[in-house]
This record gives C-alpha cells, sequence and structure tokens, in this order.
C-alpha cells in the first residue's frame, strides 16, 4: 500500500516507456523504505528543490572514494531515507557478469541495503542506490570477502576505468581494451581509492574510432584504438559490395531498395577525400586517411584495419560544470598498448600528465580546463611532445608569433651595441 | 629540502585544526610543505586518515579532507 499520495509522481508512470516510478514501487512492495524515496521525490516535485543534503563525511575505513553520502533533509517526514548512501563498485571490464554473482549481490544489496540498483551508472560503476551509515562495514566486508568485489572511485579520485567490448567480441578491437583496463585499475588502485587530484579523473578505453564506450565525449584521457599503416583491402569483397552480392553496412542499416553505390555512400562521404576507383578496383592514399572507419563500417568484409595497431590518446573531454562540454584534444597520435611491457607508453603519458595536473591544475578543474587555460603549446612542452599538425585545430589566425629563449640563439640576453652597429650598416 | 613525513603530517593537522576552514582540498595542504611533491602530501593527509585523526567529506563529485573532531561537531 503506498504510504504517500504522490499524484506528480504518478504522472511518470503514463506513457509507453518504462517507468522508474514503476519500479520504485514495485521495489516498495519488498522494502517499505522506498515508499519514503517515492514520497521525497514528490516533495521535491512540489517545492521546486532537492531534499538531498549536500554530500557529507561517510565511507569505509581506508578509503576515500566509492561512497556517495545522501542524507534527506527531511528525515522526519521520510525516515526511510534519513540516510540513503549510494555504493558505487567496480564493473567488470566490458560488463560481462556471471549470473550467480548478479544473483549474490541482489541478495546481499536486499539484506543490506535498498535493494535498487543501476546497471551502470555514467562512469560505468555498477550502482547500489540507498543504505544505511551502519550498513556500510558490514556491507564493504561481505563484497569484498564473499564475492571478492571492489568499490569504485568518486570524488577527487580517479574514477572506475571503463572499456569497450574489444577483443572479446569485436574484429575491429586495435588493442585488447579489457587487458588494458583491468591493468590500469590494478596498476592505479590508490589513485581509485584515496582522493589524489584537483577533481575527478577518467580513463576511458575504445578499441576503435567507432567508440562505443564514447571515450572522447566522456574521459579526461581516453585511448582510442587506431592504426600506423594501411588499412587492408580485399578487392575480391570490394566487388561483392558493388555487385550487391555483399551486403553494406552489414546489413545494420536497412536500405531503401536502392542498388549500393560506392561513389556516393562510401567515396564521397570520405572525410578527407582520400579514396577513389580506378576501374572496379577500390584505392586508398593512407597518408591522407583520418583512420575514421566509416569505410570500413560501411563495407566491412572488403576493408580492415592496417596491422600495426595501437592507440591515440585524447585528453581533456568532459561535460559541462564549470566551462561547457568539450571533446578530447589530441595528445599523442599513436602509441603501441602492450600487455607485456605493462603498457608502459601508456603509463608514462598518464603520470607526465598527473604529475602536472596535481600541481598546477586549480581545485575543481578538469585536466581539460588546465589544458584551455594553459594552452595546449604549454601542455605539449609539459609532455615533452613536438607539435604536429594533427594537434592544430585551425590555421593561425593570431598574427602574433611567440618564440621562446631557448629557441632564439643567444636567447634574450644580447649585445645592444653589437646589434645597432649591425643595423646602422 | 623536504620535511619527514612526520613533520609533515603535524603541519597538515594544525592547518586542518586551526585554519578558518573546516574542509581543505588536497591542494590546500601543498602550502604545509612547499618543497614536497603533491603526491607526498597526499600519502601525508591520507595517513592521517587511516590514523583516524582526519576524515573525507565528499559531495559525490569532489573530496575535501577535515580534521575529525571539528568536522563531527560541524556536521551535527
Amino acid at each position: 500500500m503506498p504510504k504517500h499520495e504522490t499524484p506528480l509522481m504518478d504522472e511518470l508512470e503514463k506513457g509507453p516507456w518504462p517507468s522508474f516510478v514503476s519500479d520504485l514501487k514495485r521495489q516498495a512492495e519488498k522494502n517499505p523504505q522506498c515508499w519514503d524515496i517515492v514520497g521525497q521525490m514528490e516533495l521535491s516535485f512540489k517545492d521546486r528543490m532537492t531534499h538531498w543534503k549536500h554530500g557529507g563525511i561517510v565511507g569505509v575505513f581506508g578509503y576515500g572514494g566509492g561512497i556517495v553520502g545522501r542524507y534527506s533533509d527531511v528525515p522526519q517526514q521520510f525516515p526511510g531515507v534519513a540516510h540513503f548512501h549510494t555504493v558505487r563498485l567496480n564493473q567488470p571490464s566490458s560488463k560481462f557478469y556471471r549470473t550467480d554473482i548478479l544473483r549474490k549481490l541482489c541478495d546481499l544489496w536486499e539484506r543490506r541495503g535498498s535493494g535498487m540498483t543501476n546497471f551502470h551508472g555514467s562512469t560505468g560503476d555498477l550502482i547500489l542506490l540507498g543504505t544505511r551509515t551502519e550498513e556500510l562495514e558490514p556491507l564493504f566486508y561481505e563484497l569484498t570477502h564473499d564475492l571478492e568485489w571492489d568499490l569504485g572511485g568518486s570524488g577527487s579520485n580517479l574514477r572506475t576505468p571503463a572499456c569497450c567490448i574489444g577483443k572479446a567480441r569485436c574484429e575491429w578491437s586495435c588493442y585488447d581494451t579489457q587487458a588494458t583496463c583491468y591493468g590500469m585499475t590494478m596498476k592505479y588502485q590508490d589513485e581509485i581509492h584515496r582522493p589524489a587530484f584537483p577533481y575527478k579523473f577518467k580513463f576511458k578505453f575504445s578499441g576503435c574510432a567507432n567508440d562505443c564506450v564514447a571515450a572522447i565525449a566522456r574521459s579526461d584521457l581516453s585511448a582510442i584504438g587506431t592504426w600506423r599503416d594501411n588499412i587492408r583491402i580485399n578487392q575480391d569483397e570490394v566487388k561483392k559490395y558493388i555487385t550487391g552480392d555483399n551486403v553494406a553496412n552489414g546489413g545494420g542499416i536497412p536500405g531503401k531498395g536502392e542498388k549500393f553505390d560506392i561513389q556516393k555512400e562510401v567515396i564521397d562521404l570520405c572525410p578527407t577525400g582520400c579514396m577513389w576507383m580506378e576501374g572496379d578496383t577500390l584505392k586508398i592514399d593512407d597518408a591522407e586517411c583520418t583512420r575514421c572507419m566509416h569505410c570500413l563500417n560501411v563495407m566491412p568484409k572488403a576493408l580492415r584495419p592496417g596491422v600495426d595497431q595501437g592507440a591515440s590518446i585524447m585528453m581533456g573531454a568532459k561535460a559541462p560544470i564549470l566551462d561547457g562540454a568539450q571533446l578530447g584534444t589530441l595528445i599523442v597520435p599513436f602509441i603501441k598498448m602492450d600487455p607485456d611491457n605493462e603498457f608502459e607508453e601508456l603509463v608514462d603519458v598518464i603520470e607526465k600528465c598527473w604529475d602536472y595536473w596535481m600541481e598546477h591544475g586549480k581545485n575543481r578543474e578538469r585536466l581539460g580546463e588546465t589544458i584551455q587555460r594553459v594552452g595546449l603549446p604549454t601542455f605539449l612542452r609539459v609532455m615533452e611532445l613536438e607539435p604536429i599538425p594533427q594537434h592544430v585545430k585551425e590555421p593561425r589566425s593570431n598574427p602574433y608569433v611567440f618564440w621562446r629563449e631557448e629557441e632564439v640563439e643567444g636567447g634574450w640576453q644580447r649585445d645592444v651595441k653589437e646589434f645597432r652597429a649591425k643595423h646602422a650598416q | 629540502m623536504a620535511m619527514s613525513i612526520e613533520e609533515l603530517k603535524e603541519k597538515i593537522m594544525e592547518k586542518a585544526l586551526k585554519g578558518p576552514k573546516t574542509q581543505l582540498y588536497v591542494k590546500d595542504f601543498y602550502a604545509c610543505d612547499p618543497e614536497a611533491k603533491p603526491r607526498a602530501v597526499k600519502n601525508a593527509a591520507n595517513d592521517l586518515v587511516k590514523e583516524g585523526k582526519m576524515v573525507f567529506w565528499s559531495s559525490g563529485s569532489t573530496t575535501m579532507y577535515a580534521a575529525k573532531e571539528r568536522a563531527q561537531k560541524e556536521q551535527e
């Protein structure tokens, strides 16, 4: 039986789509504290303000992340949500779960919390929604000892790394995203569990430019799979696309019954115009290719990534909190992602950028905002990288060229008399 | 030369107990020893949490440090 009148929340049950309000009410039949979450949300809608307090002191011993404190500011009215802390669990790479583990987790969460979950939060964690402070330590003990499951990141920590499905199921993955994600998660346990940074920091690993975890939009440091040799072409399969024996886009995009037109659907859509036909042979000028993968997506049987594979590193993506949303900026065009050397090249990039950001980033400033503030040329110097054309967003619109002292012969010190003597000539 | 970890921890506690703000960012402690690396300061602050002298305050997106007694009084 509903504990509160909730006409505004009830509106959200109308319509053909799934409703979280219906889910909450169904869970409330098992766990009555969930009536109070429906009731408090109703009050928030009426008052047009949140009734959650801002943050708090909460966590498990030794961890500075993984638990997000949530306290109601109307606990007398809604005692079931007086404490309603969120627990973030480190999801397995690519979100592969065993059903027996999920059952055990759900049983544990019904005993120690509200029973409500969120598969998954924006960063990728498995979220357990709503528990009391006194349940946190027992919950953490059972999670780690019985299920061998750890908390994820929150606050000014390294957030739980996330990756695409990678080589587990995808032929386009240019590196083992799961091994990388797991490797970085284990290497940076301290950074995930104990706050070290000016603000949050996210890693995401995508195996190719299709970027199935949207790393370029959502992570401070994204590693996006690519290759530096040539696209592999199977000309026989290209011909089959042209004749209609192969279905474009793997049949994933229903056509309008029109015959596949390689000129219109592939060559004319290439962003760098690096493809053309010579008779019935497809040609690609790979030096001009940006590895966008459009042609590979349209003709997957005919075109495959090159064999010299690795990743491009982008930095600075973020959602709009302080400044506006921004996509990642290309910083390192190509590195090898090698588990045999414990991802040495990637680790080098990560630690150079952290060392700088930890020292120079302002409080609550994401890496992308720091890069914007100091400028990309400064950041590239920090990363010990030479600027390349791919770092340039647009041709120069600023008439000034600034030289650094070490770039000028003789530095800033010069003999003025000698200079004037030369000038007089 | 950077301070010893124990000296650094003392400075951090002093700042957390006597400074004008109850909650402090990890960067606020960098001034306790300008020669220490940011990681050393972070490790010292985390040691104080393990020792039960400091606590984490988190909004979910940001984490701050606070002296335990002072923070608990304020929360009450």
